[in-house]
């Protein structure tokens, strides 16, 4: 494992996080990548570990859209929706870069220490301002999370509670004048309730990939969206759009067999079109 | 004066060969003693015989009496030597003919009234009484019909005088005819009941069809029950050959009831989450068929998967992979046949709110991965079907009542039928998709595996003689999802 250490400074520490008010004296970075990936434009996304089904899409959806532009995703390696950004920024290909709250060499949580080598190995970094060794503790996820939101031009929370960490990055990059938007939510879920609440307080609302690449000045990549010509997923597609949720839903509004809508759905599951969790069914695609 | 007779022990569904001998000498006093490593049970015959032989209104010799089961070695156990121990004593006090009991091989219990009544494990010792080359078989009439399935003639006597009377040629008995009569199923659950669900009406069609094995996930009041309940249903009905064997097991286990034949229709069986690892894979002492067993060429739901304890759900993985138990103790090994459908139910967080719309799961991820950790990647491996079941919405639960089990049985029958016969092979079109998937998704080369052999099921479902791209695209909707796994 790769450990090195940038000096506030020195050459390679990162431009926009020596903007914020109080930068890291040093940053421990793992990782062969050159540091310069810190100095590119960036893009936090962040929410709840507890998160839903919907915010782990949108969450995959946002990360792998802005990063096949591009941008390079930062987020912390938590469960949850942190997870599910740096998943979608690997697999669009793109680079992301993981900020801990304990030492480089701590994989935590230990369930995400095959995602860190994944993130390493995909040109990304993983870093901490805390040396090898430090033991996560929570009182160091705040101060994590102000370098998260000071190494990115634009902070993006899809799923928070109301007193929720990812609620923290965003006031943090309120306070280092960047770009803080949110994914809206259903008023009525406790899990959107944190992200509602920042769009009411004037954050830009992020509904698709164009919104975050537009915070960030950003390109779209045009992708040619390759629509299905076979007759039994374009009805799936449709009946998806029009509000069913689940394989049984979707037998009952096309029609269909349940043999039928299993086949289309793993086709279109391949084909990157929907999500299946835990039996719901989404569309990966924002409208 | 000595008396012979032979009887049948059983070391698992092993039938081992008993010879019983009385024998009567003149001394001070009259006394009874049986030796042969009887235990408790056995011990306790003395009251049971001497009582019965005094009802029969025979007489009891006021001698000496030894019995001896040989061989010695052996342990014997149980109450299915009281007969055979009454006829020597009688044999050896010359109330019965010797050489006439020497052709029948005697199993039964006697009543303190001298009635001969029923006991387990019959058609096992019937079977080893053929073997031995006995052609007969003295044993209570209600378990006759089960013994004459061994192709033995078998004497079903109702009390020891009625046994007396034949073997002295007074009485004539015919013997019994053997119990084929396969036995109407009870009332079955219908599919008929299960509103909406069509997901897992197929999970289950497809678990029928190709013996998979079936995890339903969802929160509760699914239906997830009531579907599992229902696959018995749709099985097809047991050969003769798969009939004897799971016969044979019930009979050991005592599970069968007095006067059935052919256990034709396939079994269910449903143990509790408390039951203990001996109960459910089986063992104990003496070993005894558990319910992995009893649910041989059957179900075997698990209800509640993950609140059954980690020793029973591991003891699980060795008749999963090998469709036996093997128990091993010091009087030798005995081996239960225990190829069965497991079905399993779990919710997918121990609050059981997660996949209800209704209901916000208050469960952090610690919690849930706590709970999914109980059941081990291993045995999730064992699973080649997994649906997770959301709630159903109230207009799918007033749909009109779906297709009975009955026509979906007919086309399990027709599709296993098809798969005995020969897999279907491939289209190369369809092993690419496979590649594909497995580099797209969270798929291990055992998972892989499950999924080609659940598009055969497909496949042969659809009447097809080749397995197609589409039929692997189903499969592959049925793997374990990542999220079910222990993170």
């Amino acid at each position: 494992m790769t450990i090195r250490r940038i000096l506030r400074g020195e050459r390679g520490y990162p431009v926009l996080l020596a903007r914020i008010p109080d930068p890291p004296p040093s940053l421990w970075v793992r990782g062969d990548a050159d540091p310069g990936v810190l100095a590119d434009t960036a893009v936090a996304i962040v929410g709840a570990r507890a998160c839903s089904g919907y915010g782990r899409t949108v969450a995959r959806m946002l990360a792998s859209g802005t990063a096949a532009a591009g941008a390079v995703v930062v987020s912390g390696l938590a469960r949850g929706i942190d997870g599910e950004a740096h998943r979608g920024a690997l697999a669009a290909p793109g680079r992301t870069v993981a900020v801990l709250g304990c030492g480089v060499d701590r994989d935590y949580p230990a369930a995400h220490a095959e995602l860190a080598h994944a993130i390493v190995a995909g040109g990304g970094l993983v870093v901490s301002e805390y040396a090898p060794g430090v033991e996560p503790a929570p009182w160091r996820f705040p101060a994590r999370n102000r370098i998260i939101a000071g190494l990115a031009a634009a902070t993006v929370v899809v799923e928070a509670r109301e007193r929720s960490g990812a609620l923290i990055t965003a006031d943090f990059a309120l306070e280092d004048g960047r770009e803080v938007l949110a994914v809206p939510g259903e008023v009525t879920c406790a899990l959107s309730a944190g992200t509602n609440a920042l769009l009411r307080q004037g954050a830009t609302p992020a509904t698709s990939v164009a919104d975050v690449l537009e915070a960030l000045g950003l390109e779209a990549r045009p992708v040619a969206a390759e629509e299905p010509d076979d007759p039994v997923a374009v009805a799936v597609l449709a009946a998806l759009a029009a509000g069913s949720t689940t394989a049984d839903g979707l037998v009952r509004a096309t029609g269909l067999s349940a043999a039928d809508v299993a086949t289309a759905l793993t086709l279109l599951e391949l084909a990157g079109r929907v999500a299946v969790e835990e039996g719901t069914v989404r569309s990966t695609i924002a409208r | 004066m000595l008396g012979r007779a032979v009887t049948f022990a059983l070391v698992g569904l092993e039938p081992r060969r008993v010879e019983v001998e009385a024998h009567l000498r003149t001394g001070q006093q009259p006394t009874f003693s049986i030796v042969g490593l009887a235990d408790r049970a056995c011990q306790e015959a003395k009251h049971r015989v001497r009582s019965g032989v005094h009802s029969a209104l025979l007489r009891w010799p006021g001698e000496v009496i030894t019995v001896n089961l040989a061989p010695a070695a052996l342990r014997k156990e149980g109450t299915g030597f009281d007969l055979a121990i009454a006829l020597t004593v009688l044999a050896a006090s010359g109330q019965v003919p010797v050489a006439r009991l020497e052709e029948h091989a005697c199993i039964g219990e006697l009543g303190l009234d001298g009635a001969v009544r029923p006991v387990a494990g019959v058609i096992a010792a019937a079977e080893g009484a053929a073997r031995a080359g006995l052609g007969r078989v003295l044993c209570p009439a209600g378990s006759a019909r089960e013994a004459a399935l061994a192709g033995v003639e078998a004497i079903g006597v109702h009390h020891l005088m009625e046994a007396v009377g034949y073997l002295l040629g007074r009485d004539a008995i015919a013997p019994a005819a053997p119990g084929e009569g396969r036995r109407a199923p009870a009332v079955a659950a219908d599919l008929a009941d299960v509103r909406g669900q069509e997901r897992g009406r197929r999970a289950l069609e497809l678990a029928a069809a190709g013996g998979h094995n079936l995890l339903l996930a969802g929160p509760p009041g699914t239906g997830k029950t009531m579907l599992a309940r229902r696959l018995p249903s749709i099985l097809p009905e047991l050969s003769r050959a798969e009939a004897l064997e799971v016969t044979r097991i019930h009979s050991v286990a005592g599970t069968l009831p007095p006067g059935s034949g052919l256990v034709a229709t396939p079994p269910f069986r449903a143990p509790h989450h408390g039951a203990s690892a001996a109960s459910v894979v089986g063992g104990g002492a003496i070993p005894r068929p558990g319910e992995v067993s009893l649910a041989h060429r059957g179900v075997l739901l698990l209800d509640e998967l993950p609140e059954f304890p980690r020793p029973v759900l591991e003891a699980l993985r060795q008749p999963l992979e090998d469709g036996v138990v093997s128990v091993a103790r010091v009087g030798g090994r005995a081996l239960f046949p225990a190829r069965f459908r497991l079905v399993a139910t779990m919710n997918l967080c121990p609050c059981g709110g997660r996949g209800d719309p209704r209901i916000e799961c208050t469960c952090t991820p610690a919690r849930v991965s706590a709970y999914r950790d109980k059941v081990s990647r291993a045995l999730l491996d064992r699973f080649d079907l997994v649906v997770a079941m959301p709630r159903p919405r109230a207009e799918e639960l007033a749909a009109p009542a779906a297709e009975p089990s009955a026509a979906v049985r007919a086309r399990v029958v027709e599709a296993a039928a098809r798969l005995a016969r020969e897999a279907p092979p491939r289209r190369p079109a369809a092993s690419e998709l496979l590649d594909r998937a497995v580099d797209r998704l969270p798929l291990s080369g055992r998972g892989r595996a499950r999924v080609a052999r659940v598009a055969r099921t497909v496949a042969a479902l659809a009447g097809s003689g080749e397995v197609l791209p589409e039929h692997v695209a189903e499969a592959l909707s049925y793997r374990s999802p990542t999220e079910l796994a222990a993170p």
